[in-house]
């Protein structure tokens, strides 16, 4: 069964292929290190309850801007792919006016295969080329597998070449980056904002499932070796000035009801870095805004396996960094596997490609049966806002900014 | 049913209020059988005021009679505010414009359909009509004397009786419809005047030979309305109708009974909202991009949070009224929390919250929803904050500033030489014509001065330290904390409350009150200004009732129509 079909009428296909593209959101300054004792020396004493709250007002999966990142070009959308693949009198002749329907109805089958399949709804059914991959060697994220840049397999990884950070740590492992970072909607033209980034902005700013970071046992925001770090989600709405930045000091709480994911980490804090030890981390992720059908959290959810954080304080009390970890392979396409034959004939996008090149790139989870690889290194971009965060509804107010 | 016939109705009611007087007894029921025990054969007080019912006023009777899920639609005209008095005060000289009595009738008409409508109809017609398609005369009187009982504080005469009885009748004919002659009927009654108007009688005095004092009737609607903000119910109804309301000692205790009510509270924030200029929230604006904490849900909670704390110290606490400029205690919401810059328990509603002892955001003059109200929509003002708690709070007016005063240096608050409002104003009030009156503000509302023109806190301003000393009647004291403390120890404070409540309570002017207010004052500190107290004297002191007669003789109602 189409189950994307089952569950999106046509009238909601064109937003809901916009929306759902959102990947997550993207451009943003990384973790900025220039002179870090310089910066540390200006930050600011930990409140003396130890307790701090930040609510996230950014987060997106960032690219490192530059025409070295994708050389042949954006990844291709699934009409640009087919008339490229055109003999060039034909293609000629269908993108004449006059032939612009013969073009649509064309380019628009090889997004269908048989019994009524799709690209995205059943990805797994079509063998298409592999999407275009960036090929520099910048990138944000974590060392996940710790392995300095030697790009080795690791006890339960997969070998695959690492990034450099624009920052210039080594091992750096986001191969989800690799493998979607031409696509549109990771990469717009430089200085716009991509799809994602705008889309991500959009579901974080819902108030739907927001993201909260709570602090426990802080005495120094430069040097600490023992801090509990709970990352959640709120269903309170972030509240925004008349340019949709968020405001300081509004509260949060983390709530009790499903889906709730509320991560306790262990963590720990260096030259005014905050780093967690790996540990599984899950947050709820929201596709879709609006009518009775939309997703809103229920069917799909941020999943880091071996997951950490990498947060920097700054001097103005907020926080930016990475979440990073292993995403099993399905997880980076299942906003457009949801959007299903509308992802693929309003968008354009290739969901059978991206899963391809991500099985083919995917550097995590291996599977000790089968040797495979089931998951596939990816990096968060954060940034967050001092915010009061309330750790559950009934319990006593827990946190100050 | 006609469009005009309910305001024809009323048209006919208020031309009746100023006519010669009617025979009661010449006016028969149309339907020629005896009234019930809810009506009376005839009216003799003598009309000595006229106060119009305030939005809230009709909406709680509307509320009260009916029930509260009965939806009030629509506009409603405002009552003019005199300068330096009380809503109340202006009600008792407010007209209704015909712009203004369309509206009332078309809320008569959204208030009547639903009451006989079907999801209520059977909670007010205990009859059955004789033919639901025609008009029934006796069924029609048993479902509307009550209600006109209620509506107008007072039974119907017997000639109000029938013009509603034959009113429900003619609409019914045409209508083919009992209830929707009701529904007519009851519109006409709704945009009475003997309905907008609170219509105060007196009688003579037997305690002062040749004056006069307000009968039972209305001093039933007087309590009412003053201590609970809406129209009697059948206990002061019952009251009334045995005159124990000019009883001094029943009056007395019926006064202590209703302020011990929780039905009181309502009473209580329609006084201080009228005291306090809450109408002004209504039209409160900032600028968004200075002030990006302010927003709809802030603008919502501003006077509910500075009303909560009113009634939680001074009926929930029976707390002192002068503690209520030094009090810690107030209520947040999570919008209002992100502007004061404290952390909430709970993401929905309000709740209890205590700012820490030595906070400068103790009392009512810390609360975001004065230091907004009396600023300027991008900038503070302390000439406005300064100008409100002598005005509001201490019942001195000031002077309205020239109109050629230049407040080129004030404006501009970007000024580097004057960083700060207190540079600002002194520059201005170097001009001996701004001085005087800058002389009675000005050192009031500077040291509200960190507090922004939202009241959201900041400690500098331009960059410039914000100091904040003040003096206020020659105490110096230091920020809105100290402000608050000075002006507790005040007597001001306390006289103006006392003169207010008596104001509002007899829609008197300040001049009204002169004679009675050391007094209310005096009784109100022996008390140790226990709001329940002060207002229990006001509604049941002998002054509160002294009628002075101020339409023409020959508009005694005997009856009106």
């Amino acid at each position: 069964m189409n189950v994307a079909k089952s569950w999106l009428r046509p009238a909601a296909m064109s937003l809901l292929g916009t929306a759902l593209i959102a990947f997550g959101p993207v451009t943003a300054s990384g973790p900025a290190p220039a002179d870090a004792a310089a910066a540390t020396a200006r930050l600011p004493a930990p409140p003396a309850s130890g307790t701090m709250g930040f609510v996230i007002d950014n987060f997106a999966q960032a690219i490192v801007p530059g025409k070295d990142a994708c050389p042949e070009g954006p990844v291709l959308k699934l009409r640009d792919a087919y008339i490229h693949g055109l003999p060039p009198t034909e293609r000629e002749r269908l993108l004449r006016k006059e032939n612009e329907k013969e073009l649509d109805r064309l380019w628009q089958l090889t997004a269908f295969g048989p019994d009524n399949t799709n690209v995205c709804s059943q990805p797994d059914a079509f063998d298409p080329p592999m999407l275009r991959t960036v090929r520099s060697k910048l990138a944000w994220g974590i060392d996940l597998d710790g392995d300095g840049g030697k790009g080795a397999a690791g006890e339960s990884g997969c070998a695959q070449p690492d990034f450099v950070s624009p920052t210039g740590q080594k091992g750096i492992d986001n191969q989800e980056y690799r493998a979607l970072g031409c696509m549109l909607e990771w990469r717009n033209a430089e200085g716009m904002p991509s799809d994602q980034a705008v889309g991500m902005r959009q579901f974080i700013a819902s108030g739907e499932w927001t993201q909260v970071i709570l602090l426990h046992g802080v005495d120094s925001l430069v040097r600490d070796d023992d801090v509990t770090v709970i990352l959640g989600n709120t269903p309170d709405r972030p509240i925004a000035d008349s340019k949709g930045n968020f405001l300081r000091g509004a509260t949060f709480t983390i709530s009790e009801q499903l889906p709730r994911h509320r991560n306790v980490l262990k963590g720990r804090i260096v030259d005014g870095v905050l780093s967690t030890a790996p540990a599984d981390i899950k947050l709820t992720q929201t596709w879709g805004q609006g009518g009775a059908r939309d997703l809103r959290g229920e069917r799909s959810l941020w999943e880091y396996r071996q997951g950490q954080l990498r947060v920097e304080f700054h001097s103005d009390g907020t926080l930016s960094g990475v979440l990073g970890g292993y995403r099993p392979i399905f997880d980076p396409i299942i906003s457009p596997a949801l959007g299903g034959a509308g992802s693929a004939i309003v968008a354009g996008i290739d969901c059978s490609a991206a899963l391809k090149t991500i099985r083919k790139l995917a550097d995590g989870l291996r599977d000790p049966k089968t040797g495979q690889c089931q998951g596939i290194s990816s990096a968060q971009q954060l940034h967050a806002v001092p915010a009061f965060v309330n750790d559950a509804p009934t319990a006593k107010r827990s946190a100050a900014r | 049913m006609s469009r005009f016939s309910t305001i024809a109705a009323a048209l006919l009611a208020a031309a009746a209020l100023a006519s010669a007087p009617l025979a009661v007894e010449a006016a028969k029921p149309a339907h020629g059988f005896a009234p019930p025990a809810t009506t009376i054969g005839a009216q003799t007080g003598q009309i000595v005021a006229m106060r119009r019912l305030t939005e809230s006023q009709y909406r709680n009777t509307i509320a009260d009679v009916f029930g509260p899920d009965i939806t009030v639609a629509g506009r409603f005209e405002p009552i003019v505010r005199p300068v330096h008095e009380l809503i109340a005060s202006g009600a008792r000289a407010s007209s209704i414009s015909p712009t203004g009595l369309e509206r009332f009738d078309a809320m008569a008409r959204i208030i009547a359909g639903q009451v006989f409508g079907k999801d209520h109809r059977d909670q007010f017609v205990s009859c059955t009509p004789k033919n639901s398609a025609l008009a029934d005369a006796k069924c029609a009187q048993q479902v509307l004397t009550p209600l006109g009982r209620y509506l107008f504080r007072r039974p119907m005469t017997l000639a109000e009786q029938a013009f509603y009885v034959r009113l429900a009748g003619e609409g019914a004919g045409p209508a083919k419809s009992f209830d929707k002659g009701l529904e007519l009927a009851l519109s006409a009654m709704l945009v009475s005047p003997k309905f907008l108007y609170v219509i105060e009688t007196a009688e003579p005095d037997p305690a002062n030979p040749g004056a006069l004092r307000l009968d039972n009737w209305s001093r039933a609607a007087r309590l009412s309305y003053m201590l609970w903000n809406t129209t009697p119910g059948e206990t002061l109804m019952q009251a009334a109708q045995a005159g124990r309301l000019t009883d001094q000692q029943q009056l007395e205790s019926t006064a202590a009974a209703m302020v011990a009510s929780p039905r009181f509270e309502q009473g209580l924030r329609a006084f201080f909202s009228d005291m306090l200029l809450f109408e002004r929230f209504d039209e409160l604006a900032k600028d968004p991009i200075v002030y990006p904490y302010f927003n709809p849900d802030v603008a919502q909670a501003l006077p509910e949070q500075t009303l909560r704390t009113i009634t939680d110290h001074l009926l929930t606490r029976d707390g002192d009224y002068r503690q209520l400029f030094t009090t810690n205690r107030t209520f947040m919401t999570r919008a209002l929390a992100s502007l004061y810059q404290v952390p909430v328990s709970k993401s929905h509603g309000w709740e209890a919250f205590e700012f820490a002892a030595g906070d400068d955001r103790a009392g009512l003059l810390g609360q975001a929803g004065f230091l907004a109200m009396y600023s300027h929509s991008g900038r503070s003002s302390p000439t406005l904050r300064g100008r409100a708690v002598r005005e509001l709070l201490m019942c001195q007016p000031v002077p309205d500033p020239p109109g050629n005063v230049n407040f080129t240096a004030v404006q501009d608050t970007t000024n580097k030489a004057m960083p700060t409002a207190r540079s600002r104003l002194s520059a201005h009030a170097s001009d001996p014509a701004c001085e005087g009156c800058h002389d009675i503000t000005d050192p009031i509302g500077l040291p509200l001065e960190r507090f922004d023109g939202i009241g959201a806190w900041r400690s500098t301003e331009n960059g410039a330290r914000i100091e904040t000393f003040g003096i206020l009647d020659d105490v110096k004291f230091d920020g809105a904390g100290g402000l608050g403390a000075t002006l507790a120890g005040s007597p001001e404070i306390t006289r103006c409350v006392a003169s207010r409540a008596f104001e509002y309570a007899n829609a008197a002017g300040p001049d009204g009150v002169k004679p009675v207010v050391a007094a209310l004052e005096k009784a109100f500190a022996a008390k140790g200004y226990r709001i329940r107290d002060l207002f229990a004297r006001v509604a049941s002191m002998p002054e509160s009732y002294a009628a002075v007669p101020t339409l023409r003789h020959s508009s005694s109602v005997t009856a009106v129509r």
